[in-house]
């Protein structure tokens, strides 16, 4: 089995061994959904293995993988949402019912996770990728297969969005009383 | 000057970012020591940024524990793993025993396989086009003439499923010859592709010859850490 030999092959199956982890926190960023993003990223891997002769440099695998990964997430809110093309799927506002609050007691983090769960499809999965996978725009445009000008418009109106989501948050929090 | 003007929202998003060159950076880092209102804008992306990072620092766990059934992610098979996708690319690489691929090269293929006379063969199906489906079972059906001990699995997921499909399959009479022919072959149905097509509502009935595994990519795993060639059609 000499093809195993390879530095680069090894390498390249190191990163897809270590990937899981990545792979299913984006997709639960995505769907907010802890099964659905196991099946999404497992079901990436198995796109993914049995695709590997389609992946032309091995700089680009992770990129490869992710995009792979949105695939799949198209594939599934496509089957969701018949009526719909893909491009009509990314402006969607969400449908989710958000994160359970009272599953977790980290206020922030469900508060920030509700503000992403509440992002239309297409700014989700761009602020996503930028802000917890640290892919460049480039990268993202690949990802996605959408222009980069798309990119960066889609992360501009999200994290606007977040922003503001964040401040009503705030604002609309009971304030302390001072008490006499 | 106006830096509302100067810098738009993207800009200053590609900043926070790293995603500039270093003279624009420059441009930037210059103005916010002489605007504030620049140096809040940017405060309030960097902070949207990390608080995203932050709130998905930790995430609910994986459905799959760790060492429930056989999770090939896990370290301990890490080893098994890199034989997996060495073999995929390797078979892949050596293969594409498909249309794309000149029929020189797909009779070099066959041969080789054929020449080495493996016991154990695990045909890897994911397509629907009737010509993968033909391949898999011919050559399924091909070996198992062959290798008088040979034992051959046939597993399907993704849309490779159908040939597993009481109402897709053009070949429920052809797999159920095949099984009654020979006791040395399985039919695997990939479990998460029937799940998947059950969530989306349709009904999934099965050839009374296929089982059906958890997962495909799992269950190749298993196969060759147990010896099985692989093959994908």
């Amino acid at each position: 089995m000499n093809w195993l030999q390879s530095r680069e092959q090894r390498e390249l199956m190191e990163q897809m061994r270590a990937s899981r982890g990545r792979l299913y926190r984006v997709a639960f960023a995505w769907s907010h959904d802890a099964a659905l993003a196991d099946d999404l990223a497992q079901e990436a891997l198995t796109r993914g293995l049995s695709r590997i002769d389609q992946l032309r440099e091995s700089a680009k695998f992770m990129s490869w993988l992710f995009s792979i990964l949105n695939r799949c997430w198209i594939d599934h809110l496509r089957a969701q949402r018949r009526d719909v093309d893909d491009e009509s799927l990314t402006e969607l506002p969400s449908d989710l019912p958000g994160p359970d609050i009272h599953a977790e007691r980290q206020e922030t983090v469900n508060r920030v996770r509700s503000a992403i769960a509440a992002l239309p499809l297409g700014q989700r999965q761009v602020v996503t990728l930028v802000d917890l996978e640290g892919f460049s725009y480039a990268e993202v445009a690949e990802v996605l297969e959408i222009p980069i000008g798309t990119v960066m418009s889609r992360l501009c109106r999200a994290r606007g969005s977040l922003r503001e989501l964040l401040m009503e948050q705030v604002a609309a929090q009971p304030r302390l009383r001072s008490v006499k | 000057m106006n830096q509302e003007l100067k810098f738009s929202d993207e800009h200053l998003n590609a900043f926070v970012d790293n995603q500039l060159g270093t003279q624009e950076c420059d441009e930037i880092l210059t103005a916010i020591a002489t605007d504030a209102e620049l140096g809040q804008r940017l405060c309030e992306l960097r902070s949207a940024k990390e608080l995203v990072r932050h709130a998905y620092g930790r995430v609910p766990n994986s459905r799959r524990p760790a060492n429930r059934h056989f999770s090939i992610w896990s370290g301990a098979l890490a080893a098994s793993l890199t034989l997996v996708v060495g073999v995929l690319i390797g078979w892949l690489g050596h293969q594409s025993a498909t249309a794309q691929e000149s029929p020189g090269a797909t009779a070099a293929w066959t041969a080789r396989l054929f020449a080495s006379e493996p016991t154990r063969i695990l045909i890897h199906l994911d397509s629907s086009r009737s010509e993968q489906m033909d391949a898999a079972l011919d050559l399924a059906e091909a070996y198992l003439a062959k290798v008088g001990n040979a034992r051959v699995e046939v597993i399907a997921n993704n849309r490779g499923l159908d040939l597993l499909r009481a109402r897709t399959t053009p070949y429920a009479i052809r797999i159920a010859g095949i099984k009654s022919h020979y006791d040395r072959v399985g039919f695997i149905a990939c479990g998460q592709t029937i799940a998947r097509l059950r969530g989306g509502g349709e009904d999934v009935a099965l050839v009374p010859e296929a089982a059906v595994t958890r997962t495909a990519i799992e269950h190749v795993a298993e196969r060759v850490q147990q010896g099985w060639t692989y093959l994908k059609i």
